[in-house]
C-alpha cells in the first residue's frame, strides 16, 4: 500500500511540474520543486475558511496515515531538528518535546473517543494500568499495532520499560555511525512523557537503541518515575 | 440562578471563563450558614470591592443578566476565589477517584461547585446553586468536545487562553441547553 502512495505522490508532483515549466521564461529561475507546492494551494473558489468545531472528532477514527508519507515528514523533522542542535543529547530532547505535543493530544483524544459517549467518564489514576493502556490503546492508535513487551526493571523500582521491536517511527531511517547514541524515538518517548503527565505520573521518558539478533532495531523506552508516583501507588496499597 | 465555569490548564492558569444567566428558578436549596452570613455585594464595602475587581466585568455581568439583580456573592473576585479555592479540593479527589465527572466536590455558602477533569488534566470547574446532576453531566461533556477540539488546533498550547468567538457562541448555547 505504501508504495502505491509513493508513486501517487511522484506522478503528480511529476505532472505539476511538466504544466508549469513553459518552454520560454519563467521556468528557468524557478527551483524544480516549487510548482508542486503552488499547484496543491491554488483553488480559484473563494476561500471559506473551515470551522475546526465543525468538524467530527471521529471522522478520522480508523483513517490511516500512508507509511511513506509520514516517513517523509520525520525525516524532514530529523533534518530540520538536526541544524539547530549541539549535540545528541540536545537531539533528543528537541525530537522529545515534538512527540511531547503529541502525546497531550494523543491522550486526550483517545480517551474521548472511549470514553465521550459513556454517561460516567473514567480516567486512569492507578499507575500499572495506566502503563498497560500505553502499550496496548496508545500504540494501537499511533501505530497500529501493540508494543512488544512491558518490562519493569530489576535494579530500580521507579524504573518501567515499553519495548518495540520495529518502531514505526524510525524504520525508513538509518543512524549514521559517529550518531550512534542517537535514538530517533526520543519522540515516540515524548508522546509517552506527556501521556504519562496528562494522567498525574510525572516521570522522565527516554528511548534507548537495544539492539538483539532478531530485531536489529529494537528500541527500549525507559520511563524513570517521579518520587510522587512512587508514594501515592504506596498509599493505594 | 447563574452559573460561573472556569476551564483551568493543568498548571491551573485560567484559559476560558463564563457566566451564565438561566432564567430557570433555582431548585430549593436552602443553605442555613449562607442565611446567617452577611450579603458580600449590599455590605458597606460592596462599591469599592466592585470597583477592584473590575468595574468593566461587572457591568458586563448586568448587562448580559438583562436585569437580573446581582444578589450576594456573586462578586466577579468572590466568584473566582470560590472557584480557586475549589481547586485543592478537586485535586485531593481526582487522585483518590477515576471519574471524570465530580459532582458537588465542594460547598461554599449558597455556591456548589461542580467539576470535570480531562484525561490530560485539564479542569472545567462550575459553580452553581440549585442541583442539576444530570444537567451538569451534559453540559460537561459537551464542553470537553469543544475544548477538545480546541486542543487540537496546534496553534493551542496547554496555556494559550480560548478566545475563539465561535467556542464561546457554543459553550453559552449548551449553558442555555442544559443549565
Amino acid at each position: 500500500m505504501a508504495s502505491t502512495r509513493f508513486s501517487v505522490l511522484s506522478s503528480s508532483s511529476l505532472s505539476s511540474a511538466e504544466l508549469l515549466s513553459p518552454t520560454g521564461s519563467s521556468g528557468r529561475f524557478s527551483l524544480p520543486s516549487a510548482p508542486s507546492i503552488t499547484t496543491a494551494v491554488g483553488p480559484s473558489k473563494p476561500l471559506v475558511r473551515p470551522n475546526i468545531y465543525d468538524r467530527p472528532l471521529n471522522k478520522t477514527r480508523s483513517a490511516e496515515v500512508s507509511a511513506s508519507a509520514f516517513a517523509f515528514l520525520f525525516s524532514e523533522i530529523v533534518q530540520y531538528t538536526q541544524k539547530r542542535v549541539g549535540g545528541i543529547n540536545d537531539f533528543e530532547r528537541r525530537l522529545n518535546t515534538l512527540g511531547y505535543r503529541i502525546g497531550t493530544r494523543v491522550l486526550e483524544l483517545m480517551i474521548w473517543r472511549t470514553e465521550g459517549s459513556s454517561k460516567a467518564p473514567k480516567r486512569e489514576i492507578r499507575f500499572l494500568p495506566a502503563l498497560m493502556s500505553i502499550h496496548n490503546n496508545v500504540w494501537k492508535a499511533v501505530f497500529g499495532k501493540t508494543a512488544d513487551g512491558v518490562e519493569k526493571s530489576v535494579e530500580n523500582a521507579d524504573e518501567y520499560m515499553i519495548i518495540d521491536n520495529d518502531p514505526v517511527v524510525t524504520r525508513s531511517i538509518s543512524v549514521p555511525r559517529e550518531l550512534s547514541q542517537l535514538s530517533c524515538s526520543s519522540f515516540t518517548a515524548g508522546l509517552v512523557e506527556a501521556v504519562l503527565d496528562g494522567l498525574g505520573f510525572p516521570a522522565r521518558v527516554t528511548a534507548h537503541n537495544t539492539p538483539n539478533v532478531d530485531h536489529p532495531s529494537r528500541t527500549t523506552i525507559l520511563i524513570k518515575l517521579d518520587k510522587s508516583v512512587l508514594d501515592r501507588e504506596e498509599l493505594f496499597k | 440562578m447563574s452559573h460561573h465555569l472556569f476551564i483551568l490548564s493543568p498548571s491551573d492558569t485560567p484559559l476560558y471563563s463564563l457566566t451564565h444567566l438561566s432564567s430557570r428558578p433555582a431548585a430549593p436549596a436552602p443553605s442555613p450558614l449562607s442565611a446567617n452570613l452577611p450579603s458580600w455585594s449590599t455590605s458597606a464595602f460592596a462599591g469599592t470591592l466592585t470597583a477592584l475587581s473590575g468595574a468593566s466585568s461587572m457591568a458586563q455581568m448586568s448587562t448580559q443578566g438583562g436585569g437580573v439583580r446581582m444578589g450576594g456573592g456573586q462578586d466577579r473576585h468572590v466568584i473566582q476565589m470560590i472557584a480557586n479555592a475549589s481547586l485543592d479540593m478537586i485535586e485531593d479527589v481526582v487522585r483518590r477517584e477515576n471519574g471524570m465527572y465530580l459532582k458537588a466536590v465542594d460547598k461554599f455558602n449558597e455556591w456548589t461547585i461542580s467539576a470535570f477533569v480531562t484525561p490530560g488534566n485539564t479542569k472545567f470547574v462550575l459553580l452553581h446553586e440549585g442541583k442539576n446532576d444530570d444537567g451538569i453531566r451534559a453540559f460537561f461533556v459537551e464542553v470537553w468536545e469543544l475544548y477538545l477540539k480546541t486542543m487540537m488546533n496546534p496553534f493551542h498550547t496547554a496555556h494559550s487562553t480560548i478566545r475563539s468567538s465561535v467556542f464561546d457562541t457554543r459553550v453559552r448555547a449548551s449553558a442555555k441547553k442544559y443549565l
